[in-house]
């Protein structure tokens, strides 16, 4: 077998073609990131995603599926999209304290403004 | 759409949305029937099936507890329609813009904060001559930016998980979807609506 076979062909026990779709991607350095994506997606799957982006947005098609696995392996429930929860609610939290706090700048303003016209009278 | 079956039921009134894509018998048991009804359940399989695989997601259901599948169906649903929308960055792109966000409004309060702070701050007496009595205003652009790149997502990514799996924390899809636990995919016509809404929302951002 090919030593240079990349991380996605040595997982799939099998040689690694010149053109392998998987081979720029999939580094034998790194060989938890195949199998994470291979796990929930499955290769023919990611090869059939990757077959229909452009060469050049493949890596980046590649790390998110990555980072989407990944947090489907941590958390089979609700992957990402409990990320995406938890944003919204900090979201959500934030705007609720910029609200409150800029009502607290307007009494404050107020009084302020009532001290001085006491202070002139 | 109308509501699934439950759980333990069979497939008594024809097939699952599944198993009508997948053009086969949809037996007594089926792991997706609870969860793709007959109606649009196979549009939302078809997303599912794209992206995942039938065989891939009957796997992770089975790993899942009975009384989450609902949630991790919708969730797996979300995530295959956000792929297809884009195919190179699916539902992370949401995730950074939401990141973004969280940046952004966490600088602004920072600076109203510090603003509430000078206002609360005890005035100094008038001064006869008031050519540069009060300190200078605060400008957003005296604060630090900070501008996540769109793989920087670790660090929200582990505590988050943790906190997560650690803490007794209310169900996404309650403050998502506002429904109960027992609900499914095809239970409210609500869900739908807001997960359109989330969908779209997704899309534009």
């Amino acid at each position: 077998m090919n030593p240079k076979r990349c991380a996605a062909c040595k997982y799939l026990r099998r040689r690694c073609p010149k053109d392998c779709i998987f081979s720029p991607y999939f580094p034998p350095s790194d060989p938890d990131k195949f199998a994470c994506i291979h796990r929930i997606y499955g290769a023919g799957n990611v090869s059939k995603m990757l077959q229909q982006i452009p060469v050049q947005t493949r890596a980046e098609a590649v790390e998110s599926l990555s980072f989407e696995a990944k947090c489907r392996v941590e958390d089979p429930v609700y992957g990402c999209v409990g990320i995406i929860s938890l944003l919204q609610t900090e979201i959500q939290k934030t705007q609720t304290l910029l609200a409150r706090t800029q009502a607290e700048i307007t009494v404050a303003q107020a009084k302020h403004s009532q001290t001085q016209v006491n202070e002139f009278m | 759409m109308s509501s699934s079956a439950s759980p333990s039921s069979s497939c008594g009134g024809g097939p699952c949305g599944a198993c009508k894509f997948l053009r086969r018998k949809c037996v007594a048991g089926c792991i997706f029937a609870p969860y793709f009804d007959s109606e649009q359940g196979a549009a939302h399989f078809a997303a599912v099936h794209k992206v995942f695989g039938a065989s891939n997601v009957s796997k992770l259901l089975q790993h899942v507890p009975e009384h989450k599948r609902a949630d991790a169906v919708v969730s797996i649903c979300f995530e295959a329609q956000a792929r297809l929308r884009d195919p190179i960055y699916g539902c992370v792109s949401h995730i950074v813009s939401l990141q973004q966000q969280v940046v952004s409004l966490q600088t602004e309060l920072s600076y109203v904060q510090a603003h509430l702070a000078t206002l609360e701050l005890p005035q100094p007496p008038p001064a006869p001559v008031t050519s540069s009595g009060s300190p200078p205003p605060l400008s957003i652009l005296d604060l630090p930016t900070i501008t996540p790149s769109l793989y920087e997502l670790s660090p929200i990514f582990e505590p988050m998980s943790s906190t997560w799996t650690m803490q007794q924390q209310p169900r996404p899809f309650d403050h998502l979807f506002d429904v109960p636990s027992s609900s499914t995919i095809g239970g409210s016509s609500e869900l739908q609506a807001l997960a359109r809404d989330f969908l779209h929302g997704a899309n534009s951002s």
